[in-house]
This record gives structure tokens, sequence and C-alpha cells, in this order.
């Protein structure tokens, strides 16, 4: 349906003047660009891409986080709203040479540092079930332009949980690949040794389909990886389901107990089981991440692109005040936190046993994949929040990581599947496989999404119906 | 974390915060430092600290140059440029 | 007594096609910000990717110092903020170098020593910011490049030897082929750690130097801070950690002002990169990397190729110089002459041309053939010096010239005998004054040949040949001084003479064969106690003259005893490669008491020896051939002889066995180690007209100084003699090397440390026999630290007369010092 849209597009032009209109309402996107490019990125150097003709014409969205040459690169952030890209991912060539169109860059939280797309200096995102609510995050303005179905699919990056957070909120789905399996080639560092591209999308043919044309080994990033040969077995019979006192809202609560019940349904065995180290999930996370952070975003200091102060006397001044101006509050805490957790007298304490705390998470992961296939758990304890809100604030939803940063810390693939409604707002689910286990992934959603099938903010048409709004 | 250790872990960083901003990281710093103390219980004795996600084969490049370059292009995002070099200002 | 501590950190530019960990070119000469990509400009998520030619150079350095190597290859994020810096963060190595615990070995003032290495890591290096004005300007071609640290444990002492540690490091990767080593453009850096405590008190504080941009000012730099931390503690000052600059203007360092909290550089490991194995193949390309390293190979040009310690060290700067003089021998050249000729003619020649060997038209194989040539006497010195340049400037070979030019000698003797049975037949006067024993028409035979032969004639088998047929050889007696040519009067004095003539003395004598013929030079009348410069200079043309004329045979040199040491062993330095004998000897007893003295027997042994084959530079004395250097005149020959003999008449009385007479007057200290001939240390200078030698051995002698050490011997003398104009002591100090610094005004101590200032310097030696290297006692070793050069085995006359020569040709201080740091 898709690819033919664009692909037909007398209308393209009606599709930008499309998505000018219904991001009116959603905020979805920082950019969208003024012409679709026809024959980005390089041309394919073999035949083999060329096997991905459902991807031909395909319009994508890409965050403000991953680089698309000649397309800004602002990460949300003051600090490098002056930036053009001049090179593009690896994620996004490889796309390109699959045939999609990047059509725009997404909002998210500023470097990818939130749960709600709200610490963005650049711009609101709504969630399009509820535009009072947030869309997520990190990754919000992509999966808020798949949910608006502005787009098929949108390329996210999930450090602690960021592309399956907002697509559980805005009910699509969302995929976290196996670290590595997808290069960091053009995704603007966050947190390095747990961050990955990934994306959102409105099924899981556009979702597979996307990341089979993506992932593979780059000379680039030396920590990519391509998938072992033969791949691990697609199929899965044993599905273990976090149990236990989980901190969820009675919604989410409600929903997943229909949904560990319908997977029974689904033919699979399932058995509860528990975490030990759930409960070190978030601190040793938030540790690595700020710690590494600190050093990522070191690099931003006014003097070879981005954002410069208007007025400073010496180098070191500039570098001070280009940064206070550029940053915003939340990216600012997260500097500190991650300078002070690696300052040597508090680095062992802090980042070193966070590191420690790791292994253990990744060991008790191999054990329990030693029993089931998938792992399945809520995606966070809520469903979509309001803007602005008390209950939710910057470490509540820090804390309400819990879930998805295991897969980070284990660099283990996950996916959320949307798990229906309540409340007239969607909830998602979500699966764990062993690396490399993306296969077992599709074919879960695949399976559960015969009886949770995607369903789309009501009066969100595609574009080809919204062409008659 | 006291105001002594917050004021040179935000010198360290590189910035340079107002007293109200400053106060707002300290609160936010603290609560996560207080909420990491959690990590003080996990038996870590003896274990290695994970690093890399995947010990995997060894990557390197073959010391070939690019001949495509973008010198040219990334120099038009230089906030300042005097001939090809970067300027900054440096007031002595 | 204080005790200094230095440490280098030594960075070394790996010579990579590209950077690092992005694919530009690793040319940092370029224009400014040509060499940039996304990656080195630290553009937002870009990646490194590590080059597999850096990580091979760093593990073949390593592999080099005798490090352990990591197996496994980790890097670090070094986070510190600065403009140049692109990420604010340096990828390095902290936490897992990967190379630990190497070593490398130096001499340095013959002290031999073990410098540990600490570690080894590879880094990424830095752009470079250039103050202008208002403003500071950034190139980041220079980011990215990838560098090498090497640091070294605090085992140097003092700058002198942290430099020559330097110049050794830059030989190794220059060998590598890892770095080119310039440190003026940066390729090599060197930052150094200085702690000086009391002896025994361990390290002190650490002071980190920076801004060292050659190995002179890493020299003179270090000098300066050991001189001033000593000071301060001396003044009961203490010395405060911080780092400072050198300051090349004023020549000193100064405090580089810091904020306190940037040191900490929150090290972690780089998320980017998985660790890198050191796998066996890896390390197998890292094995085939490996070469001879300089040492070794100096090791080996001195013990197989019999080379002088300098020719060895001038072979080995280089590689490509050393490879050259292998592929020479190879080629068939003698290592001898092929060392003679690199250092000589042909590096002239690169000196003028401002070019290096490699890139000249002299391939190994011509030099090799020029140098057969030369052996084999198909063209003499003078023609294959011209013909060098002609193989420089054509491009073509030796032969090519040679045919072309027609330079080639006539060495046949059938064709050269007939050309002299010629000359011979039309001059017969000669031939007659000749067989009479007059030398002198020698020459002009010689060149009636040359005439004949329009110049063609090998000169040396042309004398052969004259000689052969006309039997005879004629043996050069240069008369200078002494009792052996002086006479006693007859009030018993013994007063300067001429020579007796020999030629009547050896009339019939038939131990002395009849082909011999004398020519014989009168260069003073004086006894050995009245030599001055001008005598000396006298001696060494007149020397030279005679070796090169078409007339000797041998060169006899008749000498008093008290001088002799000095005088032979000055010959040696002059001549040490002369073509013929050079025979030096001297006599007791004055030659005019005719038969009865011991000139007679003295002067008919030498007389022999010149007469041989061994060539070089002899003391004959007695039925003893001696070394010309370390030889000690212990007893006076007087000595022996007054047992019983009444009256002075009766002294000059030495008949019958003589051997107690002469036993035990000269001996050759240390003889173990001494050769007779190698390349002479002061060849050029013996080309001098006699009026220069003269003046520049003036010069020379009134800045050195002799001094005995003994106990209560005040430094503010030595300082004196410095006001005076001395620039060198020869100090002769006891046992193998020590002597009084402590802190009295009657110890060398301030003489030392004035020296230091005014780059005064000190050539110790030994009142006993034995070696001097100062290694055993820690006097020895501080006069080490305070700039002494131990002369080894030499004795005081013969580094006395080494210095002077080498003050003939050395063209600065530095040289000097260079040059008797390579005596025997």
């Amino acid at each position: 349906m898709w690819p033919k849209t664009l692909k037909n597009a007398p209308g393209q032009g009606n599709y930008l003047e499309f998505l000018a209109r219904r991001d009116k309402s959603v905020g979805a996107f920082l950019h969208v660009t003024g012409s679709i490019r026809q024959n980005g990125g390089a041309p394919s150097d073999s035949g083999a891409d060329g096997g991905n003709t459902c991807l031909e014409g395909v319009p994508v969205a890409v965050k403000d986080n991953i680089a698309v040459e000649g397309m800004p690169l602002t990460c949300g952030s003051r600090i490098l709203e002056p930036l053009v890209s001049p090179y593009s991912a690896t994620a996004v060539e490889r796309l390109e040479r699959a045939g999609a169109r990047v059509v725009g860059k997404t909002n998210l939280d500023e470097f990818g540092m939130g749960s709600s797309t709200e610490t963005s200096a650049l711009g609101e995102t709504n969630n399009p079930w509820d535009v009072s609510r947030v869309a997520g995050g990190s990754s919000g303005g992509s999966a808020a332009a798949v949910a608006a179905r502005m787009v098929p699919v949108a390329l996210g990056s999930d450090t602690g949980g960021s592309i399956r957070q907002p697509a559980a909120f805005c009910g699509v789905y969302g995929l976290k690949p196996t670290y590595g399996t997808v290069s960091r080639h053009g995704l603007v560092a966050y947190a390095s040794s747990l961050e990955v591209i990934g994306a959102a999308a409105e099924s899981v043919d556009v979702l597979e389909a996307a990341y089979a044309a993506m992932s593979g080994s780059d000379v680039m990033d030396q920590s990519s990886l391509d998938h072992p040969v033969p791949p691990p077995d697609s199929g899965a019979t044993r599905i273990g389901f976090l149990g236990g006192e989980l901190g969820l809202s009675p919604e989410v609560a409600e929903n997943y107990a229909r949904f560990v019940e319908a997977l029974g349904d689904a033919g699979y065995e399932t058995e509860e089981i528990a975490l030990s180290t759930l409960e070190y999930v978030v601190p040793a996370y938030y540790t690595i991440a700020s710690a590494e952070a600190s050093a990522n975003l070191a690099r931003f200091n006014g003097v070879r692109y981005g954002h410069r102060t208007d007025y400073s006397e010496n180098p070191e001044e500039l570098i001070r005040k280009s940064r206070t101006e550029g940053f915003g509050s939340e990216v600012k805490n997260r500097i500190v936190l991650g300078t002070y957790v690696l300052r040597s007298g508090f680095q062992d304490q802090y980042y070193l046993r966070a590191q420690k705390i790791r292994t253990l998470i990744r060991r008790e992961i191999e054990r329990a994949f030693a029993g089931v296939d998938l792992i399945c758990s809520p995606v966070f304890p809520t469903q979509a929040f309001p803007h602005g809100s008390k209950e939710m604030d910057a470490f509540q939803q820090k804390v309400a990581d819990r879930f998805t940063g295991t897969a980070n810390l284990a660099a283990i693939p996950a996916l959320t599947v949307p798990s229906g409604l309540a409340g007239g707002l969607p909830v998602g689910m979500q699966f764990m496989a062993p690396p490399f286990g993306e296969g077992r992934l599709f074919a879960a959603a695949r399976t559960i999404g015969e009886i949770f099938p995607v369903e789309f903010p009501p009066g969100m048409e595609p574009p080809w119906a919204a062409d008659r709004e | 974390m006291d105001s002594a250790e917050l004021t040179t872990t935000i010198d360290m960083a590189m910035l340079e915060l107002a007293p109200d901003e400053s106060d707002t990281v300290q609160r936010s710093v603290s609560q996560m430092l207080d909420y990491f103390a959690v990590m003080a219980a996990a038996p870590v004795d003896g274990v290695e600290p994970t690093t890399h996600a995947f010990s995997t084969t060894n990557r390197t490049r073959p010391d070939t140059r690019n001949e495509r370059s973008v010198a040219d292009e990334l120099l038009e995002s230089a906030p300042d440029l005097e001939d090809r070099f970067i300027a900054i200002p440096n007031v002595l | 007594m204080y005790q200094s501590f230095v440490g280098l950190e030594i960075h070394v530019q790996l010579k990579t096609e590209t950077k690092v960990f992005c694919s530009c070119a690793a040319n940092y000469g370029d224009e400014p910000n040509t060499n940039v990509c996304p990656v080195c400009l630290g553009y937002p998520g870009t990646l490194p990717a590590v080059n597999e030619r850096a990580l091979e150079m760093a593990y073949l350095v390593a592999r080099s110092l005798n490090c352990d190597l990591a197996p496994v290859c980790h890097f670090d994020r070094k986070n510190y903020f600065y403009p140049d810096l692109p990420k604010d963060y340096q990828i390095s190595q902290f936490h897992r170098p990967l190379g630990t615990k190497g070593y490398i070995d130096l001499e340095f003032r013959r002290n031999h020593k073990r410098v540990r290495i600490h570690e080894i890591h590879l880094e990424e290096d830095a752009g470079k910011m250039i103050h202008a004005g208002d403003m500071s300007l950034l190139d980041f071609n220079r980011a990215g490049t990838p560098l090498l640290e090497i640091v070294t444990e605090p085992d140097l002492e003092i700058g002198d030897e942290a430099e020559a540690l330097l110049q050794e490091l830059r030989r190794l990767v220059r060998y590598l082929g890892v770095c080119d080593g310039n440190m003026e453009e940066g390729s090599l850096r060197c930052d150094a750690n200085v702690s000086v405590n009391l002896r025994g008190a361990g390290l002190g504080s650490k002071v980190e130097i920076k801004n060292m941009n050659s190995s002179r000012f890493v020299r003179k730099a270090l000098t300066y801070e050991i001189a001033r931390q000593q000071e301060v503690l001396e003044r009961g000052g203490s010395i405060p950690q911080e780092t400072r600059l050198w300051n090349e203007n004023r020549d000193i360092t100064e405090t580089m002002r810091t904020k306190e909290s940037a040191h900490d550089y929150r090290y972690f490991p780089e998320p980017d990169m998985p660790p890198f194995t050191a796998d066996e193949a890896f390390l197998e390309r890292v094995e085939s990397r490996l070469v001879e390293l300089p040492a070794p190979r100096r090791e080996r040009f001195v013990s197989y190729y019999g080379l002088s310690q300098s020719q060895a060290e001038f072979l080995c700067d280089e590689r490509a110089t050393a490879d050259f003089f292998e592929a020479a021998v190879t080629a068939g050249a003698a290592p001898d002459q092929a060392a003679l000729w690199m250092a000589g003619d042909v590096q002239k020649w690169l000196n003028r041309a401002a070019t290096t060997l490699t890139e000249t038209a002299l391939t190994p194989a011509r030099l090799a053939s020029l140098l057969s040539m030369l052996a084999h006497g198909r063209i003499h010195g003078k023609i294959a010096k011209q013909t060098l340049t002609r193989i420089f400037e054509e491009d073509t070979d030796a032969e090519t010239i040679i045919q072309r030019e027609g330079w080639e000698q006539i060495r046949d003797e059938t064709v050269l005998g007939e050309f002299i049975d010629t000359v011979l037949s039309e001059n017969t006067r000669a031939v007659d004054q000749l067989k009479a024993g007059d030398a002198r028409p020698m020459g002009f035979l010689v060149g009636q040949v040359m005439k004949a032969t329009a110049g063609r004639a090998e000169p040396q088998l042309l004398q052969e040949l004259i000689r052969r047929k006309l039997d005879y050889n004629v043996i050069h007696v240069l008369s200078f001084g002494g009792a052996i040519a002086g006479r006693r009067q007859e009030d018993g004095l013994v007063v300067p003479g001429d020579l007796v003539d020999v030629h009547e003395l050896f009339a019939g004598d038939p131990a002395v064969p009849d082909s011999l013929r004398f020519s014989e030079v009168q260069l003073g009348q004086f006894l050995s106690e009245e030599i001055t410069p001008a005598d000396w200079a006298a001696l060494i043309t007149t020397v030279n003259e005679t070796i090169t004329s078409a007339n000797t045979g041998g060169v006899v040199i008749a000498h008093g005893t008290d001088t002799l040491s000095y005088t032979a062993s000055l010959v040696y330095w002059f001549f040490s490669d002369a073509p013929v004998p050079i025979v030096l000897t001297a006599s007791a007893v004055p030659g005019n008491a005719g038969g009865r003295s011991d000139a007679v027997d003295n002067l008919r042994a030498s007389i022999l020896v010149a007469a041989g084959e061994e060539r070089g530079v002899h003391v004959v004395y007695g039925k003893d051939d001696f070394y010309p250097i370390n030889l000690k005149f212990e007893r006076a020959g007087y000595t022996a002889v007054a047992r019983g003999a009444a009256g002075r008449a009766g002294r000059d009385e030495v008949a019958g066995d003589r051997s107690d007479f002469y036993a035990g007057v000269f001996r050759n200290w240390n003889k173990d180690g001494l050769r007779r001939s190698a390349p002479a240390l002061a060849a050029e200078a013996r080309e001098l007209q006699r009026a220069e030698l003269t003046s520049r051995l003036e010069e020379a002698l009134s800045s050195v100084f002799v001094i005995k050490v003994y106990p209560g011997l005040s430094g503010d003398a030595l300082i004196s003699l410095m006001d005076a104009g001395v620039r060198y002591f020869i100090l002769e100090i006891y046992d193998t090397g020590t002597a009084n610094l402590r802190e009295t005004p009657f110890s060398l101590r301030k003489a030392f440390d004035e020296g230091a200032r005014r780059g005064v310097s000190f050539f110790c030696t030994s009142q006993q026999e034995g070696t001097v290297d100062f290694s055993e006692y820690v006097t020895a070793h501080e006069l080490w630290r305070r700039g002494a050069i131990p002369m080894g085995v030499l004795t005081t006359e013969s580094a006395f007369t080494r210095l002077v020569a080498a003050m003939l040709v050395c063209e600065d201080d530095r040289a000097v010092v260079h040059t008797m740091e390579e005596a025997e």
C-alpha cells in the first residue's frame, strides 16, 4: 500500500503537504524535506539489496540524532541547531539503497535523554491518540509519526527503551535490535555501549524489511556485527513472563495479564520467571549511560560546528559559555552526574560497580534463556502520561525504565508489540530474545498480532485517504 | 554530593551554572546518587566488569586513504574561519 | 650529596599512510584543515576505526624495546577539554598499555645502563593551535595522527644522558621505519619528569618539563632543572610538584600556570572499539618486521668488521647507511676501506650536495668496484676521489669512467720494468748516488718514470720495483731532540745536539742489511723536556711529507725518553693508519757515546722495525716493540747502570748484556685491548701547513690542563685556570675513578659546579694502572653525573694527546667530548 503511494506520486508534493498538515497537531517532525530524494544514498553495489523491493519508495522518518546528509542533525538541542549533517548514517544509506526515501527528521528528547520527548529544545511532540499526552521518548517523534500514519516506519535509537516505550505509548511496533547488529555510524552517541539504531513501524513486515536492510557489520563501526550464520532458530515455544510485584498502573497490569493469557491461547508454553537483578537495572543503566554521555557530549564545545556563544575572550570561556547556553537542563544534569561517577575516587563505587552489575545482569539473562525462548514483560508501568505530569517527573520516568533497561545492559534484542487499548489509549508489551534472536521476535509478533492487531488513532487516515481531508 | 564537589564537577564538565540552576542540578544529581546506593548491595565480588557488549573477532581498518574529501564542506560548518583555519577568540 | 632522577615521556608519531582512527591522510604539513573528515573533526555520530598498520607499528616498537606485549589491546578515553582536541577526549591506553616492562640499553660517557621502559601505549594526536593576535587558529590536520607514547622509568640522571637516550630511541624508530624522528617538526616529542633528592632518600617531588623541541633543548632544560632543584634544596627550600615549560629564549624553565582541578582525566574503557587481540598471525607480522637495531648492529660492526667505535657509530646512525655499507662489503669492498670512504669522501660529497646516500647515483656495488680498483692498484687514491665525484655526477660506474678517462695505472711489472730500466740506464749518476746511500735521487727517478708513463705508473709499485732493482730501502730518520741526539760535555752535562750519522754508525753492522739507505732530517736541537707546540707541528708535518713521498720504506723518530709517551701517542693519533712503519725510539745515554751508548742498540732495533712489514706507529726500546699509546716511562734508565759505576763518565758505559738496563724503563699500561693501527683520529690535521698547525696546537694546548688530583686540591685553583682560558681538564684521579666531591673548598666540587656553568669538560684518568669506568664507588658515579668522562684504559699522557688531536679536527666542544668518549 505504502510503496505505491509514494512511488506513484505525482502526489509527492501532496504527500509533503500532507505531512506538514498532519504534523501541525502531532509535532512529530523537526524537519521535513523540501523534496524527496529519489536516488538517495550510494547506488547498490550488488544485486542483493535489490531484493528488498518492499521498501522501494517507502517514506521513512529518521530520528534527529541519526545523520542524513544535507539535513539538520539537531538531537533536539540548541547546541546542534545550526548543524547540517555532511554525511549519512550507515543505517540510512542502507535503507536508501533498499529504496526507502527519507522524508524528514523527527523530534526527540535532547540527545535522547528522556522518556517523553519533552526535553527537546526545539519542539513539542504530542501523542496522536491524545494530543494532551506525551508520545513517550526519547524516540517520541518517530513513534508518533508512525502512529499518525505519516510514515510506515521511522528510525529511532534505543539506549534504555527509547524506541520501545514511545512505540508502546503510540500503539506501534518498536524494535531494539541486538547491540551492534545495526551500525551506530551516524548515530549521535549518548551511551555508546548500550545504544543501537532500531525502528518504530506500523507492521512487522515493514519493520523486518527495514531491519534486514539496515543490519550487518560496517567498516565505519568496529563494534558492529553480522548475524551469526545460521541464525538462531526463529521459532519459539516457551515464553517466560516476568512475574511478581511489578508496580504497574491498573490499566497496564490488567492488559499484561490478558496478554500473558493470550500467549497461552496462541499455543505458547508460558511460565512465570523472576529476575533478581531487576532492582539494579536502572541504577546500573543510568550510571553507565551518564558516564558515557559525559564524554560523548564533551565534543560539543562551540569550536568546530554548532552553537557558539556570541562573545568570549578566550577558548575556555568560549567552550564553557557555548555549552552552558547550548544544553538543556536534563542534559546538564546527566553530564554532571556522569562526570561525577567517573571521577577518580568515585569511579570504583559507581561506574566500575555498575559495569560489574552489568555482568551479573547478562549472566542472569543467559540463564533465563536456557529455560525459555523468549521473555515477555511490560514495556512501561503506565500508558502515555499527560504533558507536564507531576507524578511522572524526570526522576520517576527514569525509575520506570526498569523493564526496558535490561535488554540494553544485556545487549539482547527486544520488541514492543501493541497489546490493545485501555481507556482509549494504547498499551504495548515487550518480547526479549537471546542475542541475534530478531527472527524469533518477528515470528512471535506476527503470531500475537493475530490477537492484538495494530490499531490507529481515530481520524488519523493514511495519506492516500488523507488526501481527501 | 556537597557543593564543593558539585562545583569541581561542574567545572570539569566545562559548564557554568547560575546559582539556581546549580541548585537544581545538585538536587537532581543527589537524588540519582542516593538511588544508585542500592548498587552497593549487589554481589559483585570477583565479577569482571562488562565494557563491551560482545567480544568479537578483531576489527581493524586497512591503512589506505579515503580519496573523497569533505574537508571544505566541514569547514562551512565552522562558526568562524580565518582562511582555512578555524578561529576562536583569544584576547590575552 | 644529591641524586637526580629523570624519566622521559616520548611521543613518537607513527608514519602510517592514514590517521589512526580514520582514513584521512596522515600529512599534517599540508594546507590547514585539508586532511580532515567527520571522524577526526569529532563530528556527531562518528566512530573510531582503528588502523591495523598503526597497531602493527606500535607492537613492533614495544617488541623492539623488550616489552611484555599485551595479549589484548584495549583503548581508554582520556577526558580533558582543549580546543585542539576535537572530541574533548583523547583515545589512549591507560588501564592496559600495549607494552610494559621493557628496557633499552644505553651507553653514555662509558657508563652502561639499562633504562627501563615503564610502558608504551598508542593514542591519537591532537590538532594544532596557533596564536595570532586576539585569536587562536586551529588546524586539525594533525588531529588523529597515530602517536606512540613511550614512558621510561626515572632511571636517567642528567640532561646529557637523556639526550643520548632520546637520540638512541630516535635511531631505533627510524630503523624500524615507523617514524622519521624529526623533533623540530614534532614527529618526535619529549617531555620529562625531574626529581632531585638527597642521595639514598628516593624520589623527591616530581616536576614535569614540557616544550623541549629538540634533543639539545632536552639536555639544556634538564641540566638547568636539575641544578635549579638542587640549589633550592641546598638553600633549605622545597620543590613543589608542578609543570614547567622550557623557555628557549631565556634558557630557563618556568612555572606553567595551570588550574588545579584539571588533572582528573576520568579514564574509562573506550566503548566504541572492541578490544584487539594480538593473535598469532598478527604477532607473526610484527616479528617479520623486526630489524637488527642500532646498538647490536654497532657492536657487530666493531666485532665482525673490525671497525672502530666511531666508525660503527657513524655507519649505524642511519639504517640506510649501515645497509649500504654491508651491501658494499658483500659486493667485495674491504670493510675498513668502505667505512673510511663512506665517513670521508662520500660523506663530504653528500654534505656539499645537501643530500642523502640513497638519493645519489652511488650504489654499494659502484663503491665496492671503485674500492677494489684502488685496492688492486688499478687507480691511486687521488684518481679514486675524482672517480667518486664523477660517479655522483654522471650516474655511471667507476670502470666506465676510468676506461674513458684513461686513468688506469700501469701496474704490469713487465711494462713498468721496461720504463724503469730505461730511466735507470739514462740516469746512472742518480743510481750511483742511491747506491752510495744518498736517498735523495729516488724522487727524481720516480718522477722520470712517471713522466715517461704520462703519470700512469702505480707509484707504490714503482718505488718498490726501483728498490727491488737496486736492492735498497730508504729509512727516514728524524732527529727530534733528546739524549739520543745529544752529547755529554766535558763537564758531564748532557746538551742537545745533532743525531750521529746513522749511515756511518751502521756501516758494516752485520745486523743492518746493506740494502737499507738512510735519509736523515734534523728537526731541532733540544732535549725532550723542551718540546714546544712548534716542534710537534714540525714533526707532524715532516712525518706526513715523508710517508707520502715516493721514497719511504719506514720512518724512525729519535726522541728523548722523558716525553716519549706524549709524542708517541700524539704521533699515533695522527698516523695510526700510516702505510709504512713509524718507529719512535730514545736512549738514556747520549748518542755521542758511540758504541757504548744504548742509543746504538735502540736505533738499530728501530731501523729494523722500520724496514719491516708492520705498518703503523711503534715505540722501540731495548728489545721491546711497544704500543705507541699508554706508554709509561716508569723508571729512569740511569738507575740501573748506576750500580757500582763511579763517576759520570761511567754512566755512559753500557757494555755487555744490557737487558738489565732496559728492563722496566717503559711499559704499556692496560696492554690488553690496545691496537697498533686504526683509522687516524687527526688525519685531516696532518695536511695542515706547519705554521697553521703550530698555531692550532698552541691554541689547543692553552685550553687544556692536566691535573693530578691530590688530597686538599682546591676547587678554586681549577676555577682560576678556567679564568685563564682552560676549557678541558684531564684529571688524574685515584684508583678507577674516585675523587673528593664533598662540600668543602678543598674538593673538586666547586670546580665541577663552575665547570658545568662554563661548559668546561673533565676527562678522568687514573694515577694507577687500571680502567677508569666510574662503576665502583658512589663518588665515582657522582663524577659521572656531574659530567666527568672516564677515559677507560687510556693513560693520562695518551688521553692528553688524544684531546689535543681531537681539538684540531673537531668543529665544536661537543664533538671533542664525543671523540674522547670513543677512545679505545
